[in-house]
């Protein structure tokens, strides 16, 4: 198998006519890699894909694979296999067909094609099904001829564009964890494009986040989720309470907002906005609901609330709160036996730790 | 409301009989023509069964050499218009949008633009490259011109054919496979032509269908290739007799024949596929019983009459039908010469003397018009001077006795029978082409091949 | 620049082998088979024919002559107008769009019910019997019917059997025959293009329409028309631009003292071999049809591409 290599995006522009699809983006992605472009529908991160496989150039920049620049090259001449998000297997062949097509094209003999399509069959676990046609296998087993289809081309790089949303919610788990394993297995780099946070999350070695052509974020998985860069990345990963306010003191890494409703409130800044923040400037501060404690604690770190409505969702409670001038607030604590059953309208009070807290520069939230 | 729904439905089913009676009944009447041996395509009266009127067509040479040319010029038009207009959807679906609805007018142009304005300006275009290039057989050549002819519009009806399927088309396949390192025309070869096979298939179908029967385009561009229809049209202009109706015959027979293999193909294949949905009113699996057995019944009736058709001989019935005319002519002559010599045996009572037709020779058809307008004599007498010239079999007895003395066609039909010609594209009648403005035409049309 | 940029892509797409083999099949088609070819013809017409040249003309002029030959006719001639021409064309013209009009109210009810029928094998045996006599040949489709309205044929046969009459009536010189032979030959590009519209229908429409208390009339004029309009215009627009261009039929069901246009265009290139005459004939009923079918779109908001479909 070909290990990993290095794929590199040096300033890329798209643009279709005046509109433009990718902004400025420059991404590193270590060779043998998971790595995620994570947004919302629209975001320019299949465009961004489609210019790694070669289906179009970018206006501007350059694609590096391998340390190589890929301008000029068709995607038929790219080290790269693309696994398309309706998969895009060929309807009128088999599915042995189907997995050497990348073979058949470069003349190999039938027997050899034969041999591979067996060997990689039993990799993904479908033995013996070779004869069938696509439109014969269920949702799953397609799933994995196409990545079986697009491994055996022996790429540096496998390109998934959103692969698993067609499929429910059970299978997407479990093929989560088979492609991961497949990735190590193979070693070589991998590039998903998904907009589910926990497929990013749960995957990749590195996250990119995207919003309307513009990547907010690189980092893991943890990076993305306890350090958000911008309240697009903070509000779009995951669920977190925002809170709108001016910066009344700052103190190191620490700073004190003035919120809207809720008042003067401490928590730790985000490294990304370090030394960007001055007093006075408008600022969000974020915490998630997990986070939330049902306890008092310092006057800046303790909001009250009136209690909404409480979610039993099994391993875990959502309770929905009403702070001040009709602020909404979430918290989630996990199921540990004892309810902290709430009545609704009963006036709670709970707290937070000010460095599981993130403020930075008042910016757009991801639109739900 | 009772009365209503019943009332629609026996509205319906009239303007069903109706609307097929006007569709298929003209086919089925030329059909039953093919084997009347009235030597004018008609039913009535039904004078003898007989099969002549298909060794007549295999025998004809124009009629052969017509399909020979319609064949090679069909094979031609399907392969140019098949690519030109595979070719032209590929691009419908890449144009920009702006250019797209120009584009399309430009590509679905030529089914509007009628079929004579295309032959002629086919011919008058290639008539001046040649002549620019210094004079190019090829370019003037009957097959090259009518191919190209056929092509302009032919290949948008193909181009439609595949618009449609393409539309099913998912462009992520070509994708996929240049992807996995396919080369743009092995992505062609392998996944674009497969799912495009279809389509394919019946626009060549429709290509050739097309090609085969074109007429008005043709009409101008043949050159010395005239096509089957070219043919069938001077035929059926300037002699007509029911070997075209066997013609047709044939054609019908492999027409439906193949419409029926093929619903029996598609039920079988569906069948096999498992995707036969039922459906109200009339079962699908009926349709496809029926296919079957109509395809059955139609085979044994082939068979059962190419068997006859050896054996079978209408002489016995035409020797009796002659006599019976012949019997029923010589009371009429009889009742005519009585009459006749009344008249004259009158006239020479009143001191005139009568000499405009002959005294007792019947058979001169233009002063039996001339001097008895009658409806029932002068066609008989005419039907009688065919026999009596010993013409073939008999064939040539006038198809009714009510048969039109003014209409043309007829006048010209005997008498290209009584000079015993095989090919009646030749204006024979000094009589049929006077009267008929077409006939005039078609006799220098005729000339200038 | 716009242009360099749209053929970059065009190759990019399709790659450089096939891409130039699509792009030389469309351009030979477009160029060579419909743009050049329809030039030539106007070019053609606008030259005197040069057997027969006037004074002083020679091959090369540009001359109206040909068209003011189908407005006037001869020069000398007694009339002001070239009447029996221009009576052709008018005759031609309205005749087609009478055969159009009668086309679309025989084939309505028909593409209604099997628009509407979906798939039973009663409908596909309906269709089977619409296609097959639409494989035979135009002329012999037009013989078949000559057989029935010729003086010999099957109706005048009957009629006369029955004592309904007793001379044979002339339905070729009334162009009875003439007008059913028109309509016969291009009913099916009426009645496939609604049938394809009316089947789009949700059936549901009508249902919803129904249960509001429509009645039949209404349920066809505020529902099922107006969606079948695209079809309706298509398949109108191809059977009278068919109709006013076929020859087959006139030929062989015409009467004899009537002519159909396109008789006149074969006359000129093959009677009087007068090629330049005949051009200007066909530039004229080129034009006429296309601005008739134009201003019909236009009056009834279809656009072109709605045709085909």
């Amino acid at each position: 198998m070909s290990s990993g290599v290095d794929v590199n995006l040096e300033n890329i522009w798209i643009k279709f006519g005046d509109f433009v699809a990718v902004r400025e983006a420059n991404v590193n992605i270590n060779g043998g890699d998971f790595f995620s472009f994570l947004g919302p529908s629209g975001c320019g991160k299949t465009t961004i894909l489609r210019a790694v496989s070669g289906f179009l150039n970018p206006s501007e920049g350059r694609v590096l694979i391998g340390g190589k620049d890929m301008a000029g090259l068709g995607p038929n001449k790219r080290p790269t296999a693309l696994i398309f998000q309706n998969l895009a297997l060929f309807p009128l062949m088999k599915v042995w067909e189907n997995i050497t097509f990348s073979m058949e094209v470069s003349g190999a003999s039938a027997g050899e094609r034969r041999k591979r399509a067996d060997e990689l069959l039993d990799m993904i676990a479908l033995p013996g099904q070779g004869d069938k046609l696509p439109s014969e296998l269920s949702g799953g087993q397609k799933q994995r001829v196409a990545i079986a289809r697009a491994l055996c081309a022996q790429p540096d790089v496998l390109l998934l564009d959103e692969p698993l949303s067609a499929l429910d919610l059970k299978l997407r788990q479990h093929m989560r964890t088979e492609l991961r394993e497949i990735q190590q297995r193979v070693g070589i780099t991998f590039i998903y494009i998904t907009h589910d946070q926990g497929e990013a999350l749960t995957m990749s070695d590195s996250v990119a986040v995207m919003r309307a052509g513009i990547i907010d974020q690189i980092g893991d998985g943890h990076a993305v989720y306890d350090t958000p860069a911008t309240p697009f990345v903070a509000s779009f990963v995951g669920e977190n309470n925002v809170f709108r306010g001016k910066i009344s003191a700052i103190n190191g890494d620490e700073a004190t907002i003035a919120t809207n409703r809720s008042g003067e409130l401490l928590s730790k800044i985000t490294p990304a906005a370090v030394g960007k923040l001055n007093v006075g400037d408008d600022a969000m501060m974020f915490v998630r609901p997990e986070v939330l404690k049902m306890q008092e604690g310092d006057a800046k770190t303790t909001i009250s609330a009136k209690v909404l409505n409480e979610e039993f969702e099994g391993n875990s409670y959502s309770i929905y709160l009403e702070g001040e001038g009709g602020k909404q607030i979430k918290m989630a604590m996990p199921n540990l036996g004892n309810d902290p059953h709430k009545a609704k309208g009963d006036m709670v009070s709970f707290s937070y730790d000010a460095s599981n807290a993130v403020v930075m520069p008042a910016g757009d939230l991801a639109s739900e | 409301m009772k009365s209503n729904i019943l009332f629609g439905r026996i509205a319906l089913g009239v303007y069903f009989i109706i609307f097929f009676g006007y569709l298929i009944g003209p086919l089925v009447v030329m059909g039953f023509t093919a084997f009347n041996s009235a030597a004018f395509p008609s039913i009535t009266p039904w004078q003898c069964f007989t099969y002549e009127w298909f060794s007549e067509l295999f025998q004809d040479e124009r009629i052969l050499n017509g399909i020979k040319n319609s064949f090679i010029i069909g094979f031609g038009t399907v392969i140019l218009s098949v690519s030109i207009g595979l070719a032209a959807s590929l691009v419908l679906t890449q144009v920009w949008a702006k250019w797209r609805s120009t584009y399309y007018t430009i590509i679905i142009a030529p089914i509007l633009i009628p079929g004579v304005v295309l032959g002629i300006s086919t011919l008058v275009f290639w008539r001046q490259v040649s002549d620019m290039l210094g004079g190019v057989p090829l370019l003037n050549n009957g097959i090259f011109l009518t191919i190209i002819g056929q092509s302009t519009f032919i290949a948008s009806y193909c181009m439609l054919v595949f618009v449609a399927r393409l539309q099913r088309f998912d462009a992520g396949l070509t994708e996929a496979a240049l992807d996995l390192g396919a080369t743009h025309t092995q992505a062609f070869r392998k996944i674009l032509l497969p799912f495009m096979r279809p389509a394919i298939a019946s626009a060549a179908v429709l290509a050739f269908l097309a090609s085969f029967e074109n007429y008005n385009t043709t009409t101008f561009t043949f050159g010395s290739y005239p096509t089957l229809t070219i043919e069938l049209s001077q035929m059926v202009r300037y002699g007509i007799n029911p070997s075209i109706s066997a013609l047709a015959v044939i054609i019908v027979t492999i027409t439906v024949f193949g419409a029926l293999t093929l619903e029996v193909l598609r039920r079988r294949s569906k069948v096999k596929a498992g995707d036969i949905k039922p459906s109200k009113g009339l079962p699908s699996w009926l349709f496809g019983n029926v296919a079957t057995i109509l395809l059955v019944a139609l085979s044994f009736g082939l068979i059962a009459m190419v068997t006859t058709a050896q054996s079978y001989s209408p002489q016995q019935c035409k020797a009796n039908y002659k006599e019976a005319r012949q019997l029923e002519n010589q009371i009429k002559i009889d009742a005519l010469q009585a009459a006749r010599a009344a008249a004259i045996a009158a006239a020479a009572a009143n001191g005139e003397t009568t000499e405009e037709s002959g005294t007792d020779e019947p058979a001169t058809q233009g002063g039996a018009t001339g001097a008895f307008g009658g409806v029932f004599a002068p066609t008989n007498l005419e039907g009688a001077a065919g026999q009596n010239s010993g013409e073939d079999n008999g064939a040539a007895a006038p198809a009714s006795p009510f048969g039109g003395v003014f209409d043309p066609t007829n006048l010209e039909g005997a008498a290209g029978q009584n000079s015993g010609e095989t090919a009646p594209a030749a204006p024979a009648s000094p009589f049929g082409g006077v009267f008929d403005p077409t006939n005039l035409e078609g006799a220098s049309g005729t000339g200038g091949n | 620049m716009k242009k360099d940029k749209l053929f970059a892509e065009f190759f990019r797409n399709n790659g450089v082998v096939l891409g130039s083999i699509l792009f030389f099949l469309v351009a030979f088609w477009i160029v060579f088979l419909i743009l050049l070819p329809q030039i030539s013809m106007l070019n053609y017409s606008l030259h005197p024919n040069p057997i027969n040249l006037d004074a002083g003309e020679f091959a090369d002029d540009y001359t109206l002559k040909n068209y003011k030959y189908l407005i006037f006719g001869p020069e000398g001639a007694s009339d002001a107008f070239n009447k029996v021409d221009l009576m052709v064309f008018v005759r031609t013209i309205i005749a087609a769009m009478a055969v159009t009009v009668m086309n679309l109210f025989l084939c309505y009810p028909l593409a209604y019910f099997l628009g509407q029928s979906k798939g039973t094998g009663f409908v596909r045996l309906l269709v089977v019997m619409l296609i097959v006599p639409y494989w035979i040949n135009e002329i012999l489709r037009a013989f078949a019917l000559r057989i029935i309205f010729g003086d010999v044929g099957v109706i005048n046969g009957l009629m006369m059997q029955m004592g309904l009459i007793d001379q044979p009536y002339d339905f070729i010189n009334a162009d009875i025959a003439l007008y059913a032979g028109l309509g016969y030959a291009y009913i099916l590009l009426m009645l496939f293009p609604m049938y394809n519209v009316i089947e789009s229908l949700d059936r549901n429409q009508i249902e919803a329409a129904r249960d509001m208390g429509a009645s039949w009339i209404r349920i066809h004029r505020r529902v099922v028309i107006p969606h079948a309009k695209p079809g309706i215009a298509s398949g109108m627009t191809m059977v009278f631009m068919l109709s006013a261009g076929a020859l087959a039929a006139p030929q062989v069901l015409g009467g004899t003292s009537s002519l159909w246009f396109t008789q006149l265009v074969y006359q000129w290139f093959n009677d009087t071999l007068n090629w330049q005459q005949g051009a200007a004939y066909a530039i004229v009923l080129l034009i006429a049809s296309i601005a008739i079918v134009l201003t019909f779109m236009k009056i009834f908001k279809v656009n072109m591409g709605d045709i085909g479909k």
